[in-house]
């Protein structure tokens, strides 16, 4: 057995990637499937509820508790003058042990008289699937006609399903053909939703109920339904979307869609799934473990599960094909590692085979093989341009750092060569990231570069301090050297100060004008820049204009002067007192407001005082109406006496 | 020519002082004030410039609108008109004329900045 230790972590990722073919993306997992159950299993309240969570949660493969307390419920709420009623009570009674409801004659009458062209398409479902419940004959042939008749009326996605699920009640020699092409005919009314979903325009109840009758007519008849593979998948991905019910009719929908996807004689679509913690600990337990399901996480135990290519990403190299799972426990798995792959990412094509049913068989799963890295033979020399002295390498071990600093000048190169190699397998490993960083310990200015392998995956880097020196900013001082290796398929990634490297820049003419460079210092506020006021022309001549745009009123003084306005018929009563100081005020306020106050203040104090002037006016023109009107009647009076 | 375009005017002006009622020859002196007003704040824009435009705007508005609503006045007071605004009694006018100035000073003066 191989020592743990020797081999230390392997990390493997299963990811599933649907990308050649359509895979299922959704469907109910063991606690999808639990929770499903327990919102069936809420507390019905009538028939019809009754219904929908005991066949529901037997379609599911739960336990209903208490068989006895629901029988009684289902005699007690029972109307056996009611199709519905009878129909949920006998469907209900179907689903639990050792309950029977009792059918008087004339309940049978009435089912019987249900099943006529005239019954909607529900009451003829309900009434059939009552009466073959309740073991009494029905006529085939004549369902037959009454569904044909209706669904020419009736031509809804739910009258035709539940047509379907009438049909599969009759016997198998009834002429069902008719009924069955419906099926092809809603299929065509499917909508694909960005070729992944495929739904009824009506709703996932809809679309659930249309594939569990679709199903069980299809199981009935023994005839495949008319889906194509991908549909399928499509249909499962649209039912079991939806992870939380709105009501129980929905979720009883989702509950048997799920049974008939999974146990039907035609279509089981497969759920293939990474198991548990996608790391593995140790070599020896490894491995790909993989869950292979139905919709309902139940595992498919009978299936074969085979890996029929595996390769490298990279590489393209093929490293596994046709190896088979083993299942163990409900897990399929396949011990992988044994063949010490090298880190990185591979491809499988599984396929499950074992039963013709199965439907999306074919799935892609991406795997990564993650390792460890070491650095190994770094060694560090300060060379001379001229080469006339023998160079001197130290060596430094991992994660030591090297006790002596080193010097360089502008004559001299500072190279530095390593190699990385994998811990487990010993290969040398190139990750993605390989840099060598040098940070002044004075300024905190850091320079990073690239290390590149040779082609013998050998890492060197070398440091030109006369070329280089612009990305120093030509700053000498010690620098702190750093490694770092990083990459996906790394577990241990690398941050390793390797040694202080003092580096001497010839030219130090004007070091301290070049400042470091401050990335995160706050930027200069912005200020915002109004326009620039234009220029104002002499005060002559504003003075000027002011006074001749002010001069037309004296004019207007004068001329209402020289025409007599007769201030003499100026009354002082208060209305009239009271209408003038208002005006004043409102001019006033005219003027405040374009020194001090907004439109708000400004419309405020208005109210106030354009009330009081209004009624002020109101009284004082009202009065001078009056004055005038009489006046006039006075003078008319006058002329017709003179007249006279 | 100019003889009879002369004796035009001079008949004209004739007419007016004896036949225009004292009430609208004080409405007829405003409107020239306020028109003279108006015509020296153009030339001033033309000559000098329209620099605190919004205040020019104002200042115009404000003659431009006090015209019409004298006016207006004017209109509704006329004894010739009155058949037309039977209903509108020489007091209503002055009334309207005084609402509607308040209202138009307000915006004049929110623009005038």
């Amino acid at each position: 057995k191989i020592p743990p230790g020797l081999f230390g972590c392997f990390l493997l990722c299963l990811t599933l990637a649907g990308i050649q073919a359509l895979t299922p993306a959704h469907h109910l997992c063991l606690a999808d499937v639990a929770r499903l159950q327990n919102f069936l299993s809420q507390q019905f309240t009538d028939l019809e509820s009754a219904y929908y969570s005991v066949v529901g949660l037997t379609k599911l493969g739960a336990a209903v508790s208490d068989h006895n307390q629901v029988c009684q419920f289902l005699k007690s709420q029972l109307d056996p003058t009611s199709v519905d009623s009878v129909f949920f009570a006998a469907e209900t009674s179907q689903a639990i042990s050792g309950c029977e409801i009792p059918v008087s004659n004339e309940t049978r009458d009435i089912l019987l008289a249900a099943v006529s062209e005239d019954s909607t398409m529900t009451q003829i479902h309900h009434a059939v699937s009552a009466l073959s419940s309740l073991g009494l004959p029905v006529a085939s042939q004549e369902v037959v006609g009454a569904l044909t008749a209706r669904i020419n009326k009736e031509d809804n996605v739910m009258a035709i399903t539940s047509a379907l699920q009438t049909a599969a009640r009759l016997s198998q020699q009834a002429e069902l053909g008719g009924i069955l092409e419906e099926i092809e005919d809603l299929t065509a009314r499917l909508d694909d939703l960005g070729g992944i979903y495929l739904q009824f325009e009506e709703g996932l109840e809809a679309t659930a109920m249309f594939l569990t009758a679709a199903y069980s007519l299809s199981d009935h008849v023994d005839m495949e339904p008319p889906l194509k593979e991908d549909q399928v998948i499509q249909l499962v991905n649209s039912i079991f979307s939806k992870k939380s019910w709105d009501s129980l009719s929905e979720a009883f929908s989702v509950a048997s869609a799920a049974a008939a996807l999974s146990n039907n004689r035609f279509h089981v679509p497969v759920i293939v799934s990474a198991q548990g913690p996608a790391t593995v600990e140790t070599v020896s337990v490894f491995d790909s473990q993989l869950l292979v399901t139905d919709v309902m996480s139940q595992p498919l135990a009978s299936a074969n599960v085979l890996v029929e290519s595996a390769y490298a990403v990279a590489s393209k190299s093929i490293i596994l094909s046709q190896a088979s799972f083993t299942l163990n426990d409900g897990v399929f798995e396949l011990n992988f590692m044994s063949n010490q792959p090298a880190s990185g990412y591979y491809q499988f094509t599984i396929a499950v085979t074992g039963d013709s049913r199965l439907v999306a068989n074919h799935v892609e799963l991406k795997v990564k093989v993650s390792t460890e890295v070491a650095v190994t033979n770094m060694d560090l020399s300060v060379v001379d341009k001229d080469q006339s002295i023998g160079t001197k390498t130290t060596r430094v071990d991992y994660p030591s750092k090297a006790k002596s600093s080193f010097t360089a000048d502008s004559h001299q190169n500072f190279a530095m060569s390593f190699q990385l190699v994998d811990v487990n397998t010993g290969v040398e490993l190139t990750p993605h990231q390989t840099f060598v960083r040098l940070h002044n310990q004075k300024t905190g200015q850091e320079v990073v570069f690239v290390a590149e392998p040779d082609s013998k995956n050998l890492y060197k880097f070398e440091l030109d301090t006369a070329e280089r020196k612009s990305e120093f900013d030509s700053i000498s001082g010690t620098y702190s050297l750093y490694l770092i290796v990083g990459d996906a398929t790394l577990e241990n990634p690398i941050l390793w100060n390797v040694a202080d490297v003092v580096l001497k820049f010839m030219d130090e003419e004007a070091p301290a004008t070049i400042q470091p460079k401050t990335l995160y210092v706050p930027k200069p506020e912005i200020q915002h820049l109004f326009r620039e006021p234009e220029k104002k022309p002499p005060t002559v001549v504003s003075n000027t204009f002011t006074a001749l745009v002010l001069s037309p009123f004296l004019l207007l003084l004068i001329l209402w002067f020289k025409l007599g306005a007769n201030i003499s018929n100026f009354s002082f009563s208060p209305s009239t007192i009271l209408f003038h100081v208002g005006h004043a005020a409102m001019l006033g306020l005219m003027y405040v407001y374009w020194t001090h106050l907004n439109m708000f203040q400004t419309l405020k104090y208005l109210a106030i005082i354009g009330g009081v002037t209004f009624l002020a006016g109101n009284r004082m023109l009202a009065q001078k109406a009056v004055k005038r009107i009489a006046a006039e009647q006075s003078s008319r009076l006058a002329k017709y006496r003179s007249l006279r | 020519m100019s003889n009879s375009v002369i004796s035009v005017i001079s008949r004209f002006l004739e007419e007016y002082t004896s036949t225009t009622p004292n009430k609208l020859k004080v409405v007829d002196a405003y409107l020239l004030y306020i028109l003279l007003t108006g015509a020296l704040q153009f030339l001033y824009c033309l000559l000098v410039g329209t620099f605190p435009f919004n205040s020019f705007l104002s200042g115009f508005i404000s003659c431009v609108g006090s015209f019409i609503l004298a006016v207006c006045l004017r209109i509704q007071i006329n004894p010739q008109n009155k058949g037309d605004f039977l209903s509108i009694s020489p007091e209503r006018a002055f009334a309207d004329f005084l609402f509607a100035h308040t209202v138009l000073h307000l915006v004049v003066m929110n623009f005038i900045g």
